[in-house]
């Protein structure tokens, strides 16, 4: 395939070798994606990255406050007072920063950050030293823990996981050159140490679970949008494959006619052509041969992975937007619901049951079986229940960790129509 | 947005539990060291931390409030029991574990106490009763000691947190909501569009023809003709490409509009020429101007093109001859040649393509064709089609 050095995605942006899924590399949704995955603020992240920095604040009107109570037990007050300057001096430059010249936070600008915040940690250090109980006196060193939130959203995890890691060792190693560590002493030090470590470490559990449910929101989205589809569709990629294709036709074509491509052709050349027929007459053939739930399943990220479809009379089209939705939905929360159990659904549709008396043969019933695998009895989402009544009638029947939904789907009979 | 809101809850969940559990184990440490509290109130207090402790693993994995209860009520007990026989204030362990414990694990709960009234009340009492409890126990010079205050800004951060998360949520849900629209309308316009592309059949068939020639090398065909074919073929693809709808002129033999009714004859020009630049002198005769729905016209002109390729190749002459005509329910087309003809038995039609490219159309279409030949005689097709 002439094109195929494109790397393809699916719609988590996933790079995904061969396999043909995912939305054309140009659309809106795809740069949605993209932006989804990116390392900066997106989709309600940037949101979560101010609070991160009002919670920074709060921190540090508190951390002010207990400073201002001891400061008469300082022997030298001045390097407590510097490092409270230098905190507040860095943390408004960077906040100001990133409000008003959007959501970044260059690579330069992070390193003069954790420069600064490392400075405030030593003034803090050098301030408290003689009083021989860092856990004790730690004012601005905790700050500069909270310190590392602000750029939660807008750093790459591993970076604040090493700030955080780094910050743990200089109090480990002020404590043991400091502090006589008996069991009245050591109890502070602790619950110190983990004020100040312990933000940030929460902080990128937080985004990253918040970055993963804004991305299988999307991707639900994304996939959701297939519900209004005609019977049959071509799908989002092929379509652009078959512009892809008819463009590639019209260059070599126009390379002829104009004679920059001399005739009879080279050999290589002939064979691009023969391809590129094939291909055009393989996709003119047999582009509207899918179902909308081919076309969400091989999309999606999530579902692409873990569902299989089996459907070869295609009567998954026949099904009405609001059956497609409950079906969409229901084998969503199947495989969607849990972590990491690696939850496995197969979708089989027909054959078609025989109309059971005269009245019912203006519609057709068609039986649709899912079964899943991973997914206990007991840990079965109870929307679950409301997506497929949406469908049709259904029994259900579990076995070890395998659900069976058997479906009777009532469609009006297309050969009325 | 409701499977959505339930992750969200289910991230506020794990986090309390998290932070919880963290501070909780924080906390046991430091009422673990020697000295802290004596036995008596130890063996009192561990049994109260397993049950925050379990209530905050609860919490981890269900929306009950009654698990919040228990676990903020159990701690509440500690917090009074270790204020009883001993004089806390003396004691940094005890301390630390007091603040460790009000201040955080049971902070900890606020995370899944903002939003509803039940839930915000339940939030409200949990924040006194700890940071009074806090202050009894760890009494300042001020109105406030900073153990107490330790506790509230535990209990502020909490607070903060769980609602800035929720606040985030609607609004990442907003734009990936109107990130759903537009694709919705992409997918529609992207389907419209390969109908269009796939419509273009009659183009496509001359594409392919070209093309097929080319990957030949064009051999067999003069240069400047295959040019001339490439250049048309080349336009119209690109005017696909603009416009959609390309506007047929009378230089251009190609109606590429979906409209109902085409009139045969300019498009059986372009065929026309089309085998004139490939060697085969094609002859018109009977009438021109037979009006046909565009489908049917398609399979007609693909039908039509396919015997006159079948010509080129096989019957060994340069000229062929095809007759319209037309009554009231078909239009007819006779191709004839004085080639070398064959047996039809002879022959497998498969390997003519005839039975696919030719009689599979125009089947598509309620039409028909039939095949007359015998070696030496030449070769005679005819193609009918309704009106």
């Amino acid at each position: 395939m002439s094109g195929g050095d494109r790397p393809e995605e699916n719609t988590l942006g996933v790079l995904i070798g061969r396999r043909r899924t995912g939305v054309p590399a140009a659309s809106t949704a795809a740069r949605a994606v993209v932006q989804a995955n990116a390392q900066g603020a997106s989709l309600g992240i940037g949101h979560l990255g101010m609070g991160a920095g009002v919670l920074c604040a709060i921190e540090a009107v508190y951390g002010l406050a207990v400073f201002a109570t001891h400061i008469g037990e300082y022997p030298s007050v001045l390097p407590a007072v510097m490092a409270w300057l230098l905190f507040i001096a860095a943390f408004a430059t960077v906040s100001l920063t990133v409000a008003t010249r959007g959501e970044r936070f260059p690579t330069w600008m992070f390193i003069g950050y954790l420069l600064a915040l490392g400075g405030v940690v030593a003034l803090d250090f050098i301030a408290i030293w003689p009083l021989h109980d860092i856990g004790g006196h730690a004012s601005a060193s905790v700050t500069a823990g909270f310190g590392l939130l602000t750029a939660l959203t807008l750093r790459p995890a591993r970076e604040l996981l090493f700030a955080a890691a780094a910050l743990f060792a200089a109090f480990v190693a002020a404590i043991t050159l400091t502090t006589p560590l008996t069991a009245a002493t050591l109890p502070v030090q602790l619950v110190t140490i983990s004020m100040a470590v312990f933000p940030p470490l929460f902080g990128v559990f937080v985004v990253v679970r918040f970055r993963r449910i804004v991305q299988l929101e999307l991707d639900r989205v994304l996939v959701q949008s297939t519900v209004s589809a005609p019977r049959f569709a071509v799908g989002m990629l092929a379509s652009e494959e078959l512009a892809r294709l008819d463009l590639a036709a019209e260059e070599l074509l126009d390379s002829v006619a104009s004679g920059r491509t001399a005739l009879p052709l080279r050999p290589k050349m002939a064979s691009t052509a023969a391809s590129l027929a094939t291909e055009l007459r393989l996709h003119l053939i047999e582009g509207r041969r899918e179902t909308w739930l081919y076309h969400a399943i091989t999309e999606s990220e999530q579902l692409g992975k873990s569902a299989t479809l089996k459907d070869s009379g295609s009567l998954a089209g026949l099904l009405d937007p609001q059956q497609r939705d409950g079906l969409l939905a229901a084998v969503w929360l199947l495989v969607a619901d849990k972590k990491k159990t690696g939850p496995t659904a197969q979708l089989v549709l027909g054959p078609v049951l025989p109309p059971e008396d005269a009245v019912a043969r203006r519609t057709i019933t068609i039986p649709i079986v899912i079964t899943t695998t991973g997914v206990p009895r007991g840990r079965v989402d109870r929307s679950i229940w409301a997506a497929l009544a949406k469908v049709g009638d259904f029994t259900y029947s579990s076995e070890n960790s395998s659900l069976r939904v058997d479906l009777r789907c009532i469609v009006p009979n297309p050969a009325d129509q | 947005m409701e499977q959505f809101a339930r992750e969200r809850d289910r991230l506020l969940q794990a986090s309390a539990r998290n932070v919880g559990i963290a501070a909780l184990l924080v906390s046991a440490v430091c009422l673990g060291m020697p000295g802290a509290v004596d036995l008596d109130t130890l063996l009192l207090v561990v049994p109260l931390y397993v049950i925050v402790g379990a209530c905050l693993l609860r919490v981890g994995s269900g929306r009950s409030l009654f698990w919040v209860v228990t676990g903020l009520g159990a701690g509440m007990v500690i917090l009074v029991l270790v204020q009883l026989p001993i004089v806390a204030g003396d004691n940094p362990a005890a301390q630390s574990a007091i603040v460790t414990l009000a201040g955080g694990a049971l902070a900890s709960f606020a995370i899944v106490l903002v939003g509803g009234v039940t839930r915000v009340l339940v939030l409200g009492l949990g924040f006194v009763a700890s940071t009074v409890l806090t202050e009894l126990a760890l009494p300042g010079s001020g109105i406030l000691s900073v153990q107490a205050a330790t506790v509230v800004l535990g209990w502020v951060l909490a607070v903060t947190f769980a609602y800035w998360l929720s606040a985030s949520v609607p609004r990442a849900a907003r734009r990936i909501f109107s990130i759903g629209r537009a694709h919705r309308a992409e997918r529609q316009a992207s389907e419209t569009e390969a109908q269009r592309r796939q419509g273009a059949r009659l183009l496509h068939d001359t594409v392919l023809a070209t093309l097929t020639l080319l990957a030949h090398s064009g051999v067999g065909v003069s240069a400047s003709a295959l040019q001339h074919q490439a250049g048309d073929d080349a336009r119209l693809l690109r005017q696909l490409r603009l416009g959609g709808a390309p506007v047929p002129k009378s230089s251009e033999h190609y109606n590429l509009e979906p409209v109902e009714e085409s009139a045969l004859g300019h498009t059986l020009e372009s065929v026309k020429q089309r085998f004139g630049r490939i060697g085969l002198e094609v002859s018109w005769h009977g009438t021109g101007q037979v009006l046909l729905p565009s489908d049917v016209l398609d399979a007609f002109l693909l039908a039509l093109a396919e015997c006159l390729e079948n010509v080129r190749r096989h019957s060994g002459v340069t000229d062929a001859h095809v007759t319209i005509t037309d009554d009231e329910t078909t239009v007819r087309a006779m191709v004839t040649d004085a080639g070398v003809g064959f047996t039809l038995d002879d022959v497998d039609s498969a390997r003519l393509g005839f039975k696919d490219s030719v009689v599979g159309r125009l089947k598509e279409v309620g039409g028909n064709a039939r095949l007359f030949s015998s070696p030496g005689a030449g070769t005679t097709v005819v193609l009918e089609v309704p009106r």
